[in-house]
């Protein structure tokens, strides 16, 4: 949430103070007056409560019904770790992808829907300075989006109870949710503040939140294949397969399985770090890159390999990140890790891009709200 | 101008009394291929209720759009108390009240909420609010509906309440865009009251309309435009003066046109539902004394009143230079 506000505060910081901040608070006061009397809101929010309950309600009996068959036919005991992890991320990816279809709704046609109902200028012609307007437009419909993330938290804290998870990841969980959803929401106020109309404001909306989600990764999948290029790396050794052999210190960092040795040479590679930019955009890279989890170890039974949605998505991330410099076997004649440290997080690169954008789109609709008005799009009448 | 004025030391109270009212100069503004207003001169002084009229698409609400801040013009300068909406924003916004010809209300909230809203936006001071709101609500009536949410309000009624939203900061010019349209004829009269009343605070006071007769009764002057371009600057009492024209019918219509030959007057016939001349008497005077003479020649006049209203005359020659 942090980072939002800071950039948030910008405008607001140039000079105003105490007024401005008011007169922000009064169109909130407005907006959320009218949106807590519509009655769409509520049941929008009672079909939130229900479905997310729905969706934690049966993963956590397809946990059970799994454990349950696998204790029947065989003697295997997979760890007691709960189901809470399994929950916890079901839950999340669900809540994600519903605020972020909720979210254009709520934000969406917060400008033209009231140029459409011509009380737009009866506030510009107050005065409400332009960035005063879009910026209690925004919170608003943050606010109102923020009301599901709310609705939802039960269930995350559900998923952190039944199961190995710290109250930490759900705090941690719901402020990227909370950013994600303000992301699209700046995004919907901008698009609304420079579309005519509502319903195209809402479609472009939509597709821009396609494209973070869906676009991201085909844009990143079309651009790995125009980033061939070329690794100078030696051969790699690998060490004999050693069953069972116990972990001397949990916490020490892994050892790779294998040596380095012979003359570098160049070697085809694909340059995934160019393009990471790309994927770091995806709301659930951010979300599930910012999330914190244990660095594993290697348990013993070879190959140590993520465990769960969010460590996967977060890894695989990285893995792009870091380029074949820092994960092609014996890249510069040095064994790599398997297994990327947390150290090097990605989710801030992606949010700043998300914010990026955000805060253009927010820009050119304070553009477009300033009175007297030089420039009006084809069409639109500004009554 | 303003600047002038201040280098040669003159006090406020003694500007010029141009400086007092609202007006433009030689403003433009074009969307696109439309010449939307093109060099409208236009100027409403304090006090006054100066009324805008012209036919549909002549520019009428881009001139108020351009009065109220809202839109700049391409070039001219628009000045308002003297001073200019570019440099002096919130100067300017504090003493403009606009009523725009769509009425935006926020459905869902009440009348009282919709005015408290509009204060605060206007930073009122924030414990005189409640009174204030209670005021204006009082002043259009609407104290019996302030708790229901503007939906069920009537036209009218919105209507009302959109004049308390333009009032609400007690502004010195009132920008009104087609305000008597969709009002009843009770409700017609009373706007017309308030809008004298306010006039004679010394507010200045602009009537879009399209509803003539209603303004020969507020206002003080009109300005006429057509196709973007100011056509014509006319008091009312100048308008009168021109010439006004009369509809006459006679239970004889025959009688009654002998008499008016004979007498020597050009007249009209009209094919109305009733038989009746028409023509166009200088003043008040020789309506009456056209009249006497007349009822002295034995023709039975069974009505005989001003067929238009003074600057419907002015409009419709207006209309008829342009074709």
């Amino acid at each position: 949430m942090s980072q939002l506000t800071d950039t948030t505060r910008r405008p607001a910081a140039s000079g105003f103070g105490a007024g401005y901040v008011a007169g922000i608070r009064d169109v909130v006061v407005l907006e959320l007056k009218q949106r807590l009397r519509s009655r769409g809101w509520y049941i929008m929010l009672a079909i939130w409560f229900i479905l997310t309950g729905l969706v934690t309600w049966l993963t956590w009996a397809s946990w059970n019904a799994q454990r349950e068959a696998q204790q029947a036919y065989s003697n295997f005991m997979p760890p007691d770790t709960g189901p809470g992890s399994m929950i916890f991320e079901v839950v999340l990816a669900f809540v994600l992808l519903f605020a972020l279809l909720v979210a254009p709704a709520l934000s969406a046609n917060a400008v033209n829907g009231d140029r459409a109902g011509g009380t737009l200028a009866i506030l510009q012609v107050t005065l409400l300075r332009p960035g005063q307007i879009l910026w209690g437009k925004f919170f608003a419909a943050w606010a109102a989006a923020l009301a599901f993330l709310v609705a939802s938290t039960p269930f995350l804290v559900i998923g952190v109870a039944l199961g190995g998870m710290t109250p930490g990841h759900v705090i941690v969980a719901l402020l990227m949710l909370a950013v994600e959803v303000g992301v699209v929401c700046a995004i919907g106020v901008g698009i609304s503040a420079l579309a005519g109309r509502p319903l195209f404001s809402i479609v472009v909306t939509y597709l821009a939140v396609a494209g973070l989600v869906f676009g991201s990764l085909i844009a990143f999948g079309l651009g790995t294949g125009l980033s061939q290029g070329t690794i100078m790396a030696n051969q790699a050794q690998y060490r004999n397969y050693e069953p069972l052999q116990p972990v001397p210190d949990e916490t020490a960092p892994q050892e790779p399985e294998y040596t380095c040795s012979g003359p570098l040479r160049a070697q085809p590679a694909v340059r995934t770090e160019r393009v990471a930019w790309m994927l770091a955009m995806n709301p659930y890279v951010v979300v599930a890159d910012a999330i914190p989890y244990t660095v594993r170890v290697n348990s013993g039974l070879g190959m140590s390999s993520p465990v769960g949605a969010i460590e996967s998505i977060s890894q695989g991330a990285r893995y792009a990140m870091a380029g074949p410099e820092g994960t092609y076997p014996c890249a510069n004649g040095e064994a790599k890790p398997q297994y990327l440290a947390q150290s090097t997080p990605l989710w801030p690169l992606g949010l700043g891009l998300q914010l990026l954008l955000a805060g253009l789109l927010m820009w050119l609709g304070w553009r477009s709200l300033r009175t007297p008005a030089h420039r009006l799009a084809r069409g639109t009448r500004i009554a | 101008m303003t600047e002038n004025w201040d280098k040669i030391g003159i006090p406020a109270g003694l500007e010029s009394p141009r400086q007092n009212g609202i007006s433009a100069t030689a403003v433009s503004r074009s969307f696109g291929q439309v010449h939307a207003v093109e060099h409208m001169d236009f100027h409403a002084p304090a006090g006054k209720v100066t009324a805008l009229i012209g036919p549909n698409g002549a520019g009428k609400t881009t001139l108020l759009l351009m009065l109220a801040s809202l839109l700049a013009p391409d070039s001219g300068t628009v000045t308002v108390d003297g001073l200019d909406p570019q440099h002096h924003r919130a100067e300017v916004r504090k003493r403009i009240g606009w009523m725009p010809d769509t009425l935006g209300v926020w459905e869902s909230l009440t009348a009282r909420e919709i005015l408290t809203q509009i204060a605060r936006f206007y930073q009122l001071p924030k414990a005189g609010i409640p009174q204030r709101v209670t005021g204006m609500l009082d002043r259009v009536r609407l104290s019996d509906l302030a708790d229901q949410p503007a939906r069920v309000l009537s036209r009218g009624q919105q209507q009302r309440l959109s004049l308390a939203r333009a009032l609400i900061h007690d502004p010195s010019v009132l920008l009104l865009d087609e305000p008597a349209s969709g009002l009843d004829p009770g409700s017609r009269v009373e706007l017309r009251v308030m809008l004298r009343q306010l006039a004679a605070e010394g507010k200045s006071i602009v009537v879009s309309s399209h509803v003539l007769s209603e303004l020969d009764e507020i206002a003080d002057a009109a300005v006429f435009v057509n196709q973007g371009k100011t056509v014509r600057h006319q008091t009312t009492d100048e308008a009168a003066a021109s010439g006004r024209r009369y509809a006459i019918s006679a239970t004889d219509g025959a009688a009654l046109a002998a008499k008016l030959t004979e007498i020597g007057l050009a007249f009209r016939v009209e094919d109305g539902r009733r038989p009746a001349v028409s023509l166009v008497l200088l003043n008040d005077d020789d309506a009456a004394r056209l009249l006497r003479d007349l009822v002295l020649a034995g023709v039975g006049v069974s009505s005989f009143a001003p067929a238009s209203g003074a600057l419907e005359e002015t409009y419709m020659n207006l209309e008829g230079e342009r074709r």
